[in-house]
């Protein structure tokens, strides 16, 4: 058994190590598309001063949300400011949407697609079962063999996690439109890709705005993990503190990340509700 | 209020075929040719069949024609087929064994543009559940149909709200389904079947899941529209009250076979066996027996029936027996274009309700 489990140990790394050897412009590739989305999210975040940041999270919470949590979240983000923390939090925001945004390019059209297959359904529900069991900081070591350290790596591995949630909550949504739409779009002429998007779609957008935030706060999760490889941001604050045992850093670290996590989830909860047009009958 | 009822027997047979059926079988499960053989041989029934080769006996048999401008109903218990049969006409089921002809074509050998384009222009369908689109206005909903042609926004919206009207709901197209009850529903998804202007409507129980006094109206609506446009429909219901009402013709069908086809007064008056017989047993024949199947030709018109009241050929046995009472006849005399042709006694009424032959 063991000499089995050696020879299954030594095939993993002898596999990665081809793939890190041959495949060098693939992963050139990606890395530069990874920090070419980076960058540009970054700009968003990072560019304007705190206050106007503060300011926009303010209104756009007090409007879309609630004036507590719009007060709250902008007192929490001031403290971020106040520790020193300002520029962290930023990167970690950014290092958040821009995976989940990379995720959810590859996941809501695979999800349509696994949706419409009826075969595939089950199958892609083993596999997604299988990523997400699977202890998120071990998506990171093929990351540092193959992309080195540094926040690519961390977007890699949290695109990653990020992609089953949508990928099933959106296969799901659309299987689980009622026949008797599938048919009404047949009985009118629609064409079968017609029907996909003016019929099947509008159905599973619930469905697919809950996959978009549990995608986001599970992206959330891996970021803070993801200090273990040098991602920069809060993750990396929290680790490092942790490694020197400086206590203080840490746990403003760790307030940071829970304001950040509750304005995301707030946020990315208010997107699940919003509903296409009138009540659902 | 007496619904207008046209002779089918005279005209219906004159009018150009619609939609033809020519020995249609659906076979569910196993549909292979063994299967199949056994079916048609007619040896083994549904158990047996199921049990032998899997398969399931959905449609038997069914040839039949449908005249355009007629309302041709079909009728039958849960099971029996009927809204497996209706799929046919628009392939959204196709048969096993057999041709559905619609328009002159045979529907299974229709390319897909062509399919799309006589479900999108020339028939329309409505549903038991209705199936609005939640998320879309009223009007939009009624606009699913244009959408497929190549028309404008504009134009669509103006088409589908002159729809609307015509059901009487045009003041409700910025609502959302769940705003209408489930009869006001139903008449948007009658007019979203309308709103192509299609000849052909199909409509699979369509008011199986309103209440009686709506569905009372419904059909009442439904008949007066489908006659002021000349709409070929094929109606599915389990409630023969409801094809009577409604069809010009009428189809039984039991587990997947069509057991009789006929105007509601053959349905009634003949029944073709014990089943249709027990069918028809509590429906009131007042307005479905015509004076033209009480008279006995051989009954002598003489001088003493000069001072009896008069009534049509085509008077039904409600208006004979308010006439009897009325002027306290024992007979009536039956007059065809100024003729007399025979006449009919209290007794023979009396005997037209309880359903007994008079000749």
């Amino acid at each position: 058994m063991s000499d089995f489990t050696d020879s299954f140990d030594s095939n993993i790394n002898d596999a990665l190590m081809w793939v890190s050897d041959n495949a060098n412009t693939v992963f050139d590739a990606i890395r530069a598309t990874l920090d070419a989305v980076f960058k540009s999210v970054n700009w968003l975040f990072a560019i304007p001063p705190y206050w106007a940041v503060i300011g926009i999270v303010l209104v756009a919470g007090w409007f879309l949300i609630g004036r507590t949590f719009a007060i709250v979240a902008a007192v929490g983000l001031w403290l971020c400011f106040m520790m020193g923390l300002w520029s962290e939090t930023m990167s970690t925001l950014t290092l958040v949407l821009s995976s989940t945004l990379i995720a959810l390019i590859i996941a809501i059209p695979a999800g349509i697609f696994v949706g419409l297959t009826s075969g595939l359904l089950k199958a892609s529900d083993v596999i997604l079962d299988f990523i997400q069991t699977m202890p998120a900081y071990i998506y990171l070591l093929p990351g540092i063999a193959l992309l080195g350290y540094g926040p690519t790596t961390a977007m890699c591995a949290t695109t990653l996690v990020a992609i089953p949630p949508a990928l099933r909550l959106t296969a799901h949504g659309i299987k689980m439109t009622p026949n008797q739409f599938r048919e009404l779009g047949q009985a009118v002429g629609m064409k079968p890709s017609r029907v996909v998007f003016s019929i099947l779609i509008p159905f599973a957008f619930p469905s697919i705005m809950a996959g978009i935030n549990q995608s986001l706060m599970l992206a959330f999760g891996m970021v803070v993990i993801a200090g273990i490889v040098g991602s920069g941001g809060l993750g990396q604050s929290v680790y490092d503190a942790v490694r020197t045992l400086q206590i203080d850093q840490a746990i403003n670290a760790g307030i940071a990340i829970v304001v950040l996590s509750i304005v995301l989830d707030r946020f990315s909860q208010r997107l699940g509700n919003v509903r296409l047009g009138g009540r659902h009958g | 209020m007496n619904i207008l009822k046209v002779t089918p027997e005279i005209q219906v047979s004159q009018r150009p075929i619609a939609i033809e059926c020519r020995s249609v079988w659906k076979f569910f499960g196993n549909s292979g040719p063994a299967a199949i053989e056994a079916a048609k041989s007619g040896t083994r029934d549904k158990d047996q069949l199921l049990k032998e080769f899997g398969c399931v006996v959905a449609v038997a048999d069914a040839s039949f024609e449908v005249f355009q401008g007629e309302t041709f109903c079909i009728m039958g218990l849960s099971g029996s087929g009927k809204s497996t049969l209706i799929r046919h006409f628009n392939r959204l089921i196709e048969p096993s064994v057999g041709e559905v002809i619609v328009r002159g074509v045979d529907v299974c050998k229709m390319d897909d543009k062509s399919l799309r384009d006589l479900r999108s222009k020339h028939m329309g369908m409505v549903f038991q559940n209705v199936a609005l689109l939640p998320y879309r206005t009223v009007l939009e909903n009624v606009a699913l149909p244009l959408e497929v042609q190549e028309l404008s926004k504009a134009q669509r919206l103006e088409t589908s709200r002159k729809a609307l009207e015509t059901v009487g709901l045009g003041n409700w197209m910025d609502r959302y389904p769940g705003e209408l009850s489930g009869g006001m529903q139903q008449r948007v998804g009658i007019a979203r079947a309308l709103a192509a202007d299609p000849e052909i409507l199909l409509m699979d129980e369509p008011f199986s899941a309103l209440d009686p006094l709506i569905r009372r109206q419904l059909q009442i609506e439904f008949k007066q529209l489908s006659t002021q446009l000349n709409k070929t429909s094929i109606f599915i219901t389990h409630d023969l009250e409801e094809a009577i009402r409604i069809g010009d013709r009428i189809a039984i069908m039991k587990e997947g076979r069509i057991i009789q086809i006929g105007t509601p007064e053959d349905i009634v008056l003949h029944p073709a066996d014990d089943y249709v017989a027990d069918f028809v047993e509590g429906i009131s024949r007042l307005h479905l027996v015509k004076a033209h199947s009480l008279i006995s030709a051989s009954r002598v018109v003489n001088a003493s029936s000069a001072t009896a009241p008069t009534a049509q050929l085509n008077d039904d046995l409600q208006t004979l027996i308010d006439l009897s009472l009325k002027h306290n006849a024992d007979e009536i005399l039956i007059m065809d274009r100024g003729q007399a042709v025979g006449t009919i006694t209290r007794e023979d009424l009396l005997k037209a309700v309880r359903g007994i032959d008079c000749n």
